[in-house]
């Protein structure tokens, strides 16, 4: 029994015959997920993008054969074009604001000593993550609704006279947005800032360099990698999130997202809506790799 | 390892002792070096921003929580008077009954689920050594960066075929969809720490394959299984964006007659829920907390 096992350990490159139906084994345990994901996911995609390419009749009715029309659909009507950038920049905006706000937050978590109050820092950032887009975007549409506590604490310091319709503005839009995207941004950063060795602040210290000189030479650079996972996770997050500005903000803003939900449940226009959700998503794939080659080459320059 | 800095303490720890006293300017300096004033002003000029950043975190959830005991009907905050009137409403109205059943069935459905294909896939991942294996890592992590509306519209195209739309099925896949990437994700931070050689040593002991996974890696993938578990949970009792498409009138989840309630009418039954939900969500941290330390898992 224990001879087969600890042979391929000791030498696993000397017997050829024996590599392969191992490395077939190793397979098995992710068929399953392999079979799940190109039922419920490679296929549905694949689905949507033959979608994309029907022609419709005068009532949207997909007939057969193949056409750009849906294509071109998106890119001339401003309805739907406009809506696409304003997507992007708003994620562009929102990764920004979530990896600025987080990084005070991350830091006080990361040199939380343990106890109470790590714990219960702990718990402000991850509560959020657990609690429904729902549930949150609900609670920033009391906060913000007509005798809400924001407006009426704007009447109360006197900068409105009355209270204002907030709910529709882009601005209550972004700050809900940014709320449900913080915790994505926090937490990989408190991983890389808690793994930054003390010493190493230390000795920029003693070598002469003030406390914000060290912030920027020492810190922000070791806590690159944590600023790359999470604007890489907020962006993709950002520009597909249709629950929260359509609570917030009303089914009218601009954002290609909310634009698809309304093809699909107001206007039944699948096509288009298949046609704007793929470019949504080439999109956000084009913006995930210029934001992660941006980071390496930044990583590169600062270390190579 | 420890046997050896058992047998020669003197050696290893004379010379530490010896060489800190007669150079202690290192470790203290650049302590001193900013008066005490200035570090304070630094503390709160770091902990400020740090503080804001928390209550921001916190205030729609504790205004809402506050706001679902209001006496009255209208959503005000500060509460107009305590009672639990709203959550008697809320408990006693079989729509909300039937949505907290079908939400409670789903969760378990779909943390079964994932927890299972998505444990094998991820020690399957990070152990195995199979060509494609880059590939298949970008796939099962692929749902979390494609635009939710997307799976979304794809998943109701699709199901609409198939007849799972207003279905616990279509339900239970959808969300199983959204969770695995998360399961996938924490239990490969477990498999990578995993050390091979205590398999290895299981295996050389007598012990088969699928007797030395259920007892040896099992048991130490359990922090990553365990707060994918929690993922999962949390994941399918907030579900929405893709739900909102997929489920139907006879499968409401508590989250989509949220979503539905909160387009058309603002009174306190809806913070209520909302505050329930929120209290389940606490629930199952506070378990798997008990069993693990969570935090140090993320």
């Amino acid at each position: 029994m224990s001879a087969p096992s600890t042979s391929p350990a000791l030498s696993p490159a000397t017997s050829p015959a024996l590599k392969k139906p191992r490395r077939l084994r190793g397979l098995l345990p992710v068929t399953p997920v392999v079979v799940f994901l190109a039922a419920l996911f490679v296929v549905p995609l694949v689905r949507v993008f033959a979608l994309s390419l029907h022609p419709v009749d005068a009532n949207g009715y997909p007939l057969d054969g193949y056409s750009f029309v849906q294509y071109r659909r998106v890119f001339t009507e401003s309805f739907f074009s406009e809506a696409l950038w304003h997507s992007l920049l708003t994620a562009l905006l929102v990764t920004v604001l979530s990896v600025l706000l987080g990084f005070p937050a991350a830091y006080a978590l990361s040199r939380a000593r343990k106890g109470v109050v790590r714990t219960l820092l702990f718990v402000a950032v991850v509560s959020p993550l657990l609690t429904s887009v729902v549930v949150r975007s609900y609670g920033w549409v009391v906060l913000f609704s007509a005798n809400g506590v924001v407006n009426r604490t704007l009447v109360w310091l006197g900068f409105l006279d009355q209270p204002a319709h907030l709910l529709t503005s882009y601005l209550v839009v972004v700050v809900s947005v940014v709320h449900v995207m913080l915790p994505f941004a926090i937490l990989p950063l408190t991983t890389a800032l808690g793994g930054i060795d003390d010493n190493l602040r230390r000795a920029s210290r003693s070598l002469g360099a003030g406390p914000v000189r060290t912030f920027w030479k020492v810190t922000v650079p070791l806590s690159l990698p944590g600023i790359a996972v999470g604007a890489t996770v907020v962006f993709p997050l950002a520009m597909g999130i249709y629950i929260t500005p359509l609570l917030v903000g009303g089914a009218n803003q601009p954002l290609a997202g909310l634009r698809v939900y309304s093809q699909i449940t107001a206007v039944f226009d699948y096509p288009v809506a298949a046609a704007l959700s793929l470019v949504l998503l080439l999109l956000t794939l084009l913006g995930v790799s210029v934001l992660g080659t941006g980071f390496r080459f930044w990583e590169k320059r600062l270390h190579g | 390892m420890a046997d050896t800095s058992k047998v020669s303490p003197d050696a290893r720890t004379a010379p530490d002792t010896r060489t800190s006293p007669t150079s202690p300017a290192t470790p203290v300096a650049p302590a001193t070096r900013t008066p005490r004033a200035l570090r304070r002003a630094g503390r709160i000029a770091t902990g400020l921003p740090a503080a804001a950043v928390f209550v921001f975190l916190l205030a729609p959830l504790a205004v809402l929580a506050l706001s679902s005991f209001n006496a009255t009907s209208s959503l005000s905050f500060p509460p107009k008077g305590l009672s639990l009137r709203w959550y008697g409403e809320v408990l006693s109205s079989p729509d909300w009954q039937a949505s907290f059943r079908l939400s409670g069935v789903l969760v378990l459905l779909v943390v079964l689920t994932t927890v299972t294909i998505g444990t094998l896939a991820a020690y399957g991942l990070v152990r195995g050594n199979f060509p494609g294996r880059g590939v298949l890592s970008g796939l099962a992590l692929a749902p979390l960066m494609v635009p939710e509306i997307i799976i979304a519209l794809g998943l109701l195209y699709y199901f609409q075929g198939l007849g799972l739309v207003n279905t616990l099925s279509g339900l239970w896949l959808a969300h199983s969809l959204v969770a695995l990437p998360f399961v996938i994700r924490t239990v490969m931070v477990s498999a990578q720490a995993l050390d091979p050689t205590l398999e290895r040593a299981a295996a050389s002991l007598g012990a088969g394959r699928a007797r030395t996974f259920l007892t040896v890696t099992l048991p130490l993938l359990r922090p990553g299984i365990l707060a994918g578990a929690v993922f999962a949970a949390v994941t399918s009792l907030g579900e929405v964006a893709v739900s909102a498409l997929v489920s139907g009138s006879n499968t409401t989840t508590v989250p989509v007659r949220i979503f539905s309630a909160v387009q058309f009418q603002l009174d306190p039954s809806v913070a209520a829920v909302s505050t329930l939900l929120m209290l389940a969500s606490v629930v199952v941290l506070v378990a798997v907390d008990r069993f693990t330390n969570f935090s140090e898992v993320l």
